[in-house]
């Protein structure tokens, strides 16, 4: 009995020293464990980010022309946005609110053609409120960049980073004139804006390459023989003017065998006439 | 004037016997209530170590006391010994007052809703004083409360203390093994955890296979055609209220029927046929007082230290994995470990015969041992086939159990599967526990894993072109890519890529660290 008496005391003696040192470790380790969480959150965040977001907001935030505004973006974390909308509360309620409810109304001094959805369960959207806080997390650590000074963080693309509304080119197909156009920005945007998606690998709308169109013309060589059609209904008279046309006011003319509405019918308000003109000088090799 | 005169004798004490003789006799009559008849000279002679006078005056309290009045006063010596019980039954009965007291603590800072669950997780890991402490040591004694039960169903088996008189003891232990499974089950959804969720929906989906009312079983448990508010609600109402309130019930009867009978003797120490627990001879007779109760307070101190220490000093913690979400079902999902060899069964065959049936047989058969295996010898010669089954049973159930978990018949796609072991869904794995500054921005080749920079991506980069080897043939040529980039300030994106076929197949996945996520931590 004695043994177990001393072994015993023993133990007890040991556990309470070490839960003493465990409770003066306490406040620090609690502190070690939320920044932990907070990291997690941003991780999480970023994944769902990823899968949601980039899409609009660009893969880094940098925002897409014509579609959404950056938001890694000095603007959004030096205060300028906030008081640009009258925001009286916090960054952190104004990032989660947004991402929460989308915005139904385009914000003040903006005229971003397409609305943001809404994202929370709570307003019918997709994500748990665990998961809209984990992106608000994400976004927010884009302006440490900013804090920190840490240039090769911060948004390249100078380009997208207003929040400014685009100088959109309108659907007038004579005015305003446009710009010299590069073939080579063209093709990219052609790309970025899904246009491939309908008019190169399906049948939804007519191929733009001769190998797969039954005609076996391209689209730069197409546009001039339809203004001269007799079904011709636009108002182009030549083939850049054509194409101008069918980019922003999609159902004046819609090539036989297709349906009118499903092209997209908002490009003149989300393009710039630099834009217009690049895909019209790309769309315009293609013979 | 005689309305305010108040008598009270203990004045007419001192005045006749003084002060300090008055108080002495006071106290001393203050502790003998107290211990219902030891008084303070019979305690210290008792923590002295001196043998009880006769008639002894330490059985009194067993007579008048509540709670003493529940234990037996005195054991036979030859089960005073660590063989034959091993203290298993002392310990299940301390495991369960430990869970409850460190769930009663978890309980005031958790909420069971799919809302806050998980947030109140966090808190009481990151928030609460102590609470990761609670946690760890809830989750650990849960694990250890399920082995311990086991342990002594297995020791009453082998020691054939199920036998005549103890069958119902037996059958009320069986009952309480099953309520040992299914509190620990019940609790493990609530955290609501990918874990979590995913572990009780594969037990829940047997209840799905009962014949005739699996839909019903299946709705009554989940709640609902899946987890959500519903299910995690039933599950705590299970966990914390009627679980342990038929567990305390059965337990109850379990240690009545103990005492009834008396704790089994050794085999060899009886008759065959012949049960003398009862008739315990004078010189044979180990009193509770002291020596019963400072095994038992022995026993506890050494396992509360160990449970201390080892979430401490041993750095054991219950996992918790990202939040629970019902549309992303994680590569390998596992039922709890007490529960993988019903895993096991199932991919032997028919969900229904291997799901419900086999394993109702087998725990029916498990309660109705006793009144079919009627041998009247308790000694292990005279058992050979019952310890022969038994021994056989266990390699059976180990090898059910391996067969439960994924490295058994489990197919999915090889390079999903090499991925999943650098980062996987269900728990944190090597890309993520590296040190953040190891994880240098770059792209790494699993073929030339021994010329990364740092000792962490010379680690992950070997485990990734190990895990590739093993696939040789399915993946032909494939090499590993690891592309590290810095994200954000503080945040890496680390892409893991299998390429394979010549470059033609790819398989690409995509994860986020953060310098201070402190994963496995």
């Amino acid at each position: 009995m004695t043994w177990r008496t001393v072994v015993g005391t023993l133990a007890t003696f040991v556990t309470t020293i070490v839960v003493a040192f465990w409770l003066i470790n306490e406040p620090a380790r609690m502190k070690e464990a939320e920044d932990g969480f907070a990291g997690r959150s941003m991780e999480a965040g970023a994944a769902i980010y990823e899968n949601n977001c980039t899409r609009c907001h660009g893969p880094a935030g940098g925002g897409l022309v014509g579609l959404a505004p950056a938001i890694n973006n000095p603007a959004l974390f030096d205060g300028s946005r906030l008081a640009e909308v009258g925001w009286a509360g916090s960054l952190h309620d104004f990032v989660y609110s947004t991402i929460s409810g989308g915005r139904p109304l385009a914000s003040s001094g903006t005229t971003w053609p397409q609305r943001m959805p809404t994202w929370s369960t709570e307003y019918g959207g997709p994500l748990r409120h665990d998961q809209v806080r984990d992106v608000t997390a994400f976004v927010l650590n884009w302006g440490r960049a900013y804090e920190e000074g840490i240039t090769a963080l911060q948004n390249p693309e100078t380009a997208t980073t207003s929040m400014e509304p685009i100088d959109a080119v309108g659907i007038d197909i004579n005015t305003p004139e446009l710009p010299p156009g590069n073939p080579d920005d063209g093709e990219a945007l052609t790309v970025s804006l899904g246009c491939t998606a309908c008019h190169i690998q399906t049948e939804v709308g007519p191929a733009w390459l001769a190998e797969n169109h039954p005609d076996g013309t391209g689209i730069g060589t197409r546009s001039g023989e339809r203004i001269d059609a007799a079904d011709y209904t636009g108002a182009a008279t030549t083939a850049e003017q054509y194409l101008r046309e069918s980019i922003v006011r999609t159902n004046d003319y819609v090539v036989e065998g297709y349906e009118p509405g499903i092209m997209v019918a908002t490009y003149g308000e989300t393009l710039t006439a630099q834009n217009l003109s690049d895909i019209i000088s790309y769309l315009i090799t293609l013979k | 004037m005689s309305l305010f005169r108040i008598h009270a004798p203990i004045l007419d004490d001192i005045r006749s016997d003084g002060l300090m003789p008055t108080l002495i006799a006071k106290t001393d009559e203050v502790v003998t209530r107290l211990t219902a008849g030891l008084n303070v000279e019979e305690i210290r002679s008792v923590l002295r170590g001196d043998p009880p006078k006769r008639p002894n005056p330490r059985v009194k309290p067993h007579a008048d006391g509540f709670w003493m009045h529940m234990r037996p006063t005195y054991f036979h010596e030859k089960v005073m010994t660590l063989y034959p019980t091993f203290r298993l039954g002392w310990l299940s009965v301390y495991f369960l007052v430990f869970e409850t007291i460190t769930g009663l603590v978890l309980m005031l800072w958790y909420t069971p809703s799919p809302l806050t669950a998980f947030e109140d997780m966090q808190n009481i890991m990151s928030n609460v004083p102590l609470g990761l402490m609670m946690r760890d040591l809830h989750r650990l004694g849960a694990e250890f409360m399920v082995m311990v039960v086991l342990l002594h169903m297995l020791r009453t088996f082998i020691t054939g203390s199920y036998k005549k008189p103890r069958q119902f003891t037996w059958f009320t232990g069986g009952v309480l093994l099953l309520l040992t499974l299914f509190l620990s089950f019940s609790g493990y959804l609530l955290p609501w955890d990918q874990l979590s969720l995913w572990a009780v929906t594969i037990g829940a989906s047997m209840a799905e296979a009962t014949p005739v009312i699996g839909r019903e079983v299946n709705l009554l448990v989940r709640g609902g055609p899946d987890f959500g508010a519903n299910g995690l609600l039933r599950f705590y109402l299970l966990h914390v209220f009627a679980l342990p309130l038929i567990a305390f019930i059965f337990l109850g009867v379990h240690y009545y029927k103990v005492i009834i009978h008396g704790h089994s003797l050794p085999p060899k120490e009886e008759e065959i046929g012949v049960d003398t627990a009862r008739k315990v001879p004078m010189e044979k007779r180990s009193y509770f007082l002291p020596d019963v109760l400072t095994k038992e307070i022995y026993w506890v101190v050494i396992w509360t230290a160990l449970l201390i220490l080892m979430v401490t000093v041993g750095n054991w913690h219950a996992p918790l994995e990202p939040h629970a979400d019902s549309q992303v079902t994680p590569l390998h999902t596992t039922a709890p470990w007490y529960f993988l060899w019903l895993q096991g069964m199932l991919k032997l065959g028919d969900k229904v015969f291997w799901g419900v049936v086999a394993p109702g047989i087998l725990v029916n058969f498990v309660f109705v041992l006793p009144y079919l295996e009627v041998g009247p010898s308790r000694r292990y010669i005279h058992r050979r086939v019952g310890l022969s089954v038994c021994a056989i049973s266990i390699i059976v159930f180990s090898w059910l159990t391996y067969m439960g978990t994924p490295y058994h018949a489990v197919s999915s796609s090889p390079d999903q599967e090499v991925v999943a072991a650098l980062v996987p869904q269900t728990h944190p794995g090597p890309v993520r526990t590296a040190s953040y500054d190891e994880l240098v921005p770059g792209e790494y080749s699993s073929d030339k894993w021994n010329s990364a920079p740092t000792d962490n991506l010379r680690e992950i980069m070997e485990t990734f072109d190990h895990e590739i080897n093993k696939y040789g043939n399915e993946l032909p040529g494939a090499v590993g890519i690891m592309n590290i980039v810095d994200w954000q300030v503080g945040l890496k994106k680390v892409t893991l890529s299998v390429v394979w076929n010549n470059g033609e197949d790819t398989f690409t996945q995509n994860v986020y660290v953060h310098e201070d996520s402190k994963h496995g931590h």
